[in-house]
């Protein structure tokens, strides 16, 4: 435990140290959310249901940006050697991925803060209280998994040029087939397995029963449970996969 | 390697057996041997791509070898590797540190692993020995390449080892600092630390108490510097006047005074010219013959004697 502290504080130490990283990782979603807002806009038909698609979507750049910024930290670890320094000098591979998933976490709660209020204030959404603080907890989750999946992929790769192929392989299933924009029933049905190891296939389920009047997160509490059990098995696998040897 | 052997062995800190690495189609290292005293500076001589780092990350459980044995302070790098890690200290061959922090930030995250009573005290001890104190706090980022170096050598010693695992510690290090860093692996040496040091420069390999001159993943000879010195050669030359003659000595310490006697009392001489091997001679030759060349049948018959 002390070991995964000492890991955080170094982490998000060298975060808070990047200001200009830190400051686009914060300001980025939100320009997106603008053009989303534009782009929302521009169609102007009574037919579209802007509600549907802009909480989702909104969850779905955290869950991208989150999973981007995560996937080169280790193998930047493993290329300058302080991995090998760092199992070396006793810490384990179970406290390095938590670590990592710990200083990430601080930065994600902001950023999916932000991007809630963002959203809320460009969109006028009218939730409740209750409404909002479902909808965080959903895009909080969603990028601690985005974070764990960032650095699984960070695993499997040697040098920081393997990593970019790993990122439209996760991400653009996620957008086609996890129901963000047409309903996961009307797909075929390997397509509604391949559904099923998205995350975002629970977080948009979760985020449409929020979004329905009257719904709270407790009405779909077997989505939430499948969204922290997928947490959970990513971690476990990012703890797994992370080569201690050469 | 069986509990009896170790037992045997606890005078040596570094025990290799018939060490084999093989990298896809090419092999790292080619069945090595290789025995250090506790408290022995022992330096591992040659190229670049010898095998020198390859058997260094093996040492400290980083890389699995594909055959042979390994013990480091009695222990398995790999079996006993939570064991042994509270005792070795490593230095990459890059100094593998993060630039962005601070040289304290730097120790203080290695070393924290270690719970170590009176931390921050210690941390202040390794930045004196390495003479780092009125730069802690600056980002590693802006040192010199010395100085990263110097880092590194504290982050590899923050826990006070019993043995430390040096990977070219002073490759790009300007000879000054080289010196300071010798006087520091003496001093630790003088302390009972082992030290396994790899290094490409001949005159930092005469420093070591024991050498092992590596190339292409085997050990060609081991010995020590003094004594892989005497298997060099001394041409002394002689002058009569305009006629120059020479003679070879191959063992410089009982042969030399005697042709020296020899000639200095001839008034036919008139003038003496030594002509020494260095160290780096001797390798390049150890290292230019070719497969079971005469020459490299005697040395590996002589590092078995």
């Amino acid at each position: 435990m002390f070991n995964t502290v000492v890991m955080t504080q170094r982490v998000g130490k060298q975060l808070l140290k990047d200001r200009r990283f830190i400051g686009l990782s914060l300001v980025a979603p939100v320009i997106i959310l603008y053009f989303l807002k534009i782009f929302f806009d521009s169609l102007n038909s009574p037919l579209f249901n802007t509600t549907r698609y802009v909480m989702p979507v909104s969850a779905f750049i955290v869950h991208f940006l989150t999973y981007i910024l995560c996937a080169l930290v280790l193998v930047r670890e493993r290329t300058t050697q302080t991995l090998t320094r760092m199992f070396v000098n006793g810490f384990r591979r179970s406290q390095i991925i938590l670590g990592y998933i710990g200083a990430y976490t601080l930065l994600a709660t902001v950023m999916s803060l932000i991007v809630l209020i963002a959203v809320g204030w460009m969109f006028n959404l009218n939730y409740d209280g209750w409404r909002y603080l479902g909808m965080y907890l959903v895009i909080w989750l969603l990028a601690v998994i985005s974070i764990a999946l960032g650095i699984l992929v960070s695993n499997f790769a040697r040098t920081e040029g393997q990593v970019f192929p790993f990122i439209p392989l996760l991400i653009l299933p996620s957008v086609f087939l996890s129901g963000m924009l047409i309903s996961v029933d009307k797909l075929p049905e390997w397509a509604q397995w391949v559904a099923y190891v998205t995350p975002l296939y629970y977080a948009n389920k979760l985020v449409q029963t929020l979004n329905s009047s009257n719904g709270s997160l407790f009405d779909n509490g077997g989505e939430l449970l499948a969204l922290v059990v997928y947490g959970l098995i990513i971690i476990l696998l990012a703890m797994l996969t992370l080569r201690e040897l050469d | 390697m069986s509990s009896e052997n170790v037992a045997e062995n606890t005078d040596k800190a570094i025990i290799v057996e018939g060490l084999r690495k093989q990298y896809g189609k090419i092999e790292a290292l080619k069945g090595v041997n290789v025995q250090v005293d506790r408290g022995q500076i022992y330096g591992l001589l040659g190229a670049n791509g010898a095998g020198k780092s390859t058997l260094i990350k093996i040492l400290v459980g980083s890389s699995r070898p594909n055959a042979g044995t390994v013990q480091v302070l009695g222990l398995d790098p790999f079996k006993q590797a939570a064991a042994l890690r509270r005792q070795i200290g490593y230095m990459p061959q890059s100094p593998a540190l993060y630039e962005d922090l601070s040289a304290r930030d730097n120790i203080t995250f290695f070393g924290a692993a270690h719970h170590m009573p009176n931390f921050k005290g210690r941390v202040d001890e390794v930045l004196e020995f390495t003479a780092l104190s009125s730069r802690q706090n600056d980002s590693v980022y802006g040192f010199s390449g010395g100085m990263k170096q110097r880092v590194s050598l504290a982050c590899a010693l923050i826990h006070q080892p019993q043995a430390l695992l040096l990977d070219e510690p002073t490759a790009g290090v300007d000879p000054q600092l080289k010196e300071i860093f010798w006087q520091h692996f003496r001093e630790l040496a003088a302390q009972g630390v082992t030290i396994f040091i790899s290094t490409h420069l001949m005159d930092e390999a005469l420093f070591c108490d024991r050498l092992a001159i590596m190339r292409d993943g085997a050990v060609l000879v081991e010995d020590t510097p003094k004594n892989i010195l005497r298997r060099g050669h001394t041409v002394v030359k002689i002058w009569r006047g305009d006629q120059l003659d020479e003679q070879v000595i191959t063992n410089y310490p009982t042969e030399l005074p005697g042709v020296l006697q020899k000639y200095h009392f001839d008034p036919t001489v008139t003038r003496l010219e030594l002509e020494e091997d260095t160290l780096e001679k001797i390798m390049l030759r150890l290292i230019s013959a070719k497969e079971n060349s005469p020459e490299q049948t005697a040395v590996q018959e002589v590092q078995h004697v």
